[in-house]
């Protein structure tokens, strides 16, 4: 597993996160999405192979841009 | 790095504030015009009236709305809709009836669409406006850090930029300035200010080998630091990470309002198509139908529901960051909520976790007890066996041979090939020592909240060590706090029942649970989960488990040696008065929250009907789903008026 900071452009409105979490939900390898207006940043928690170019299209394609990807190992699990 | 002078919010409040002049500066005079023709003032005729809105609003609309237009268009040709997807058809819809006007007998809305567009945009630049006040303080926090060091290079002192520094270089900092990176003194003295970090307001003293964290203040000595960690490991980078992390995860109670933000914008398509139809229906007029689903598209407004949480989370984060409390688990804001009890780790939490050799009890002389003590725990890195080899303070250590560390209960080794102990009481029970008449002083000791070692040499006992760590200032105060305020307070600790009990009356914990081994502490935090939600507050060292455990882990920690993983809070300053606040935020962000979902979800139940039922003019509707988001944000920005 790892951990994608996704830097994003082009959002306006709550909708917008809604549709981007949605759209990066179902790239396959993909476990949890979530996407912040207000930090204009999201969190993906993938599998290790998940090519974030895989993300960059996505989100592309409904209309946003993803300007930076930064990729963690995961280190801590979860509650 | 290239470090800009204007930062995104400013230009987006920029970008908005210049849409804003040019959209009413078309939008007025058709504003003035519409009032005009409503009021017969003077006549135009029709056609022409109709061609100069279109003139007018044409630029509004395709120029200065482009970016709202295209988004709007995006998402019918993915079918991602979102809010422009709204406000994009219902203007777009205003306009062409004044084209069609021309042409048919129909209600001409085109000026109208300048007008919702013009709100449209004002709403947004005034929301972009509360936005940036709500990320404030993480812009102040990222604005933080120094950018540039002075060094020394052979004898000589060089600026750098602070992405040149590396690890080792020693760095100059003169008082007034900031120190650029976290390090560890080699050289001077002086006092530093660490408010921005830690919230705590008096400086702290340094001396060679304290710990100094990047951009905190230098007071009034030079210091000569050694950077220990540079770039993205730095305890501030790391600070502006979580708190990234934290404000983009989302909380259970938001769960509901994500999934109808989801839904909603398809939802209101079919709701408007679905009024258009039953008005055009029920009243055979087609301008009506046409107006009542313009004012449908338009009122609708997903953005409150999905700013609701967000924001609050952003100012509450924002606010405990500059005090010192980091919320690493946005989920902890609505946890806290339901806690009852609140779990103390003694040593380092409620005490100082410096602990001293108070009292020394020697049955043998001193000078041998001093020898075989300072030598045997010498070798154990214990916060006791440290003040107990402080306290012997030996010149030369004696050769110790098969040292074994029983964990929780004391340590064993062979000095001069007898059999040498210390521990607890527990510990000299298991090894058979028969304690015979010291028991009195062994008591005398543990009354007087002493942690009690015994120290035994072929099996008799020589000496008895009474051990004590120091409360911190502000402990006792922030119990009684926490007390008043109706949580169960309950202490956990190695030591037995006698001294944990003297140390709870001091500090007027109610409850405590003795004799608890480390490894036990997440076992005793599961058992009294059964009776509430539990709290735990510990170092992030050690207690790393119990954190987990606890329903809400409160990581306590000091300066740099912050553990930031372990809690869902954090303590940056240590101090418990930190716990106090830290839950007090808690509960104001979470009824922030609350608030504003309450108001998001009456906006949209109230507001939607009254627009089906024809009762709100579509500008009327743009204005209240302006007002709606910008409600939002600004109570999320009330925040601020809390006292923590």
């Amino acid at each position: 597993m790892k951990k994608l900071k996704i830097t994003i452009q082009g959002m306006h409105c709550a909708s917008c996160a809604a549709n981007i979490e949605k759209a990066v939900s179902k790239i396959k390898g993909v476990k949890s999405v979530s996407v912040s207006i207000m930090t204009n940043k999201g969190f993906v928690e993938a599998e290790d192979n998940l090519n974030p170019e895989e993300i960059k299209k996505t989100v592309d394609k409904i209309g946003y841009k993803v300007i930076i990807v930064t990729e963690n190992k995961l280190i801590s699990v979860p509650k | 790095m290239i470090l800009s002078k204007t930062t995104p919010e400013e230009k987006d409040i920029r970008n908005w504030k210049i849409k804003l002049i040019l959209a009413w500066l078309f939008t007025i005079p058709v504003a003035v015009l519409m009032f005009v023709e409503k009021f017969s003032l003077f006549m135009i005729e029709e056609k022409i009236m109709t061609i100069i809105l279109l003139i007018l609003s044409f630029p509004v609309m395709f120029i200065i709305g482009f970016s709202t237009i295209r988004s709007g268009l995006k998402g019918f040709t993915s079918l991602y809709f979102n809010m422009d997807s709204l406000i994009m058809l219902g203007t777009v819809i205003a306009y062409l009836t004044g084209i069609f006007s021309l042409f048919f007998v129909i209600q001409d809305y085109s000026g109208i669409s300048s007008m919702i567009m013009a709100f449209f945009i004002t709403g947004k630049f005034v929301e972009a406006k509360a936005k940036g006040r709500a990320t404030q303080e993480i812009r102040k926090l990222l604005e933080l850090g120094a950018k540039k060091a002075r060094i020394l290079k052979i004898h000589e002192e060089i600026e750098i930029p602070i992405e040149d520094l590396k690890l080792g270089d020693i760095m100059i900092v003169k008082p007034g300035e900031k120190i650029p990176t976290d390090g560890v003194v080699v050289k001077g003295a002086s006092s530093v200010d660490e408010s921005m970090v830690t919230g705590e307001s008096i400086p702290v003293e340094k001396n060679i080998n304290s710990n100094v964290i990047g951009a905190t203040i230098n007071q009034d000595g030079i210091l000569y630091i050694k950077a220990t960690k540079v770039g993205k490991d730095t305890f501030l980078a790391h600070i502006i990470e979580l708190l990234e992390e934290t404000q983009s995860t989302k909380i259970p109670i938001q769960k509901l309002a994500d999934k109808i933000t989801n839904i909603f914008v398809p939802t209101i398509l079919i709701i408007s198509a679905l009024s258009f139809v039953l008005w055009l229906y029920l009243s055979k007029d087609l301008s009506k139908a046409i107006g009542i689903s313009v004012a449908v598209l338009v009122i609708a407004c997903p953005c409150a529901l999905g700013l609701a949480t967000p924001t609050a989370i952003m100012v509450g984060t924002g606010i405990g960051a500059k005090k010192g409390i980091l919320i690493r688990k946005g989920e902890a804001i609505q946890t806290m909520k339901k806690v009852k009890i609140i779990v103390f780790d003694k040593t380092g939490t409620i005490t100082k976790g410096h602990p001293e050799v108070k009292e020394i009890y020697s049955l043998v002389k001193e000078n041998h007890l001093f020898e075989l003590i300072g030598s045997l725990e010498k070798l154990s890195e214990h916060p006791l066996s440290k003040a107990i080899v402080k306290k012997a303070d030996l010149k030369k250590y004696l050769d110790v041979k098969d040292f074994k560390i029983y964990r929780g209960k004391g340590v064993y080794g062979k000095i001069r090939n007898k059999e040498i102990l210390i521990g607890n009481m527990k510990f000299m029970q298991e090894k058979n020592i028969l304690l015979k008449n010291h028991g009195k002083k062994i008591k005398e000791f543990e009354e007087k909240a002493y942690t009690t070692l015994i120290v035994s040499e072929s099996k008799k006992i020589i000496g008895i060590i009474g051990i004590a760590d120091a409360i911190k200032e502000d402990s006792i105060h922030a119990i009684r706090i926490l007390n008043k305020l109706g949580f169960k307070t309950i202490m956990l600790t190695g030591d037995n029942a006698l001294t944990a009990k003297a140390i709870a009356e001091k500090v007027g914990i109610k409850h405590y649970i003795a004799n608890t081994l480390p490894e036990e502490k997440q076992n005793k935090i599961k058992e009294l989960q059964r009776f509430g939600m539990v709290a735990f507050v510990g170092d992030g060292i050690n207690d790393a488990p119990a954190l987990k455990q606890a329903n809400v882990g409160i990581a306590m920690g000091t300066g740099t040696d912050i553990a930031i993983e372990a809690g869902d809070l954090v303590i940056v300053n240590g101090s418990l008065i930190g716990v106090v606040k830290a839950i007090k935020l808690s509960k104001a962000t979470f009824k922030k929250i609350k608030q504003n979902l309450f108001w998001a979800f009456i906006y949209n139940i109230l507001m939607i009907p009254l627009a089906i039922a024809g009762f709100i003019h579509p500008v009327l509707a743009e204005i209240a789903m302006a007002l709606s988001s910008i409600t939002v944000v600004t109570n999320a920005n009330l925040l601020r008026r809390e006292r923590i």
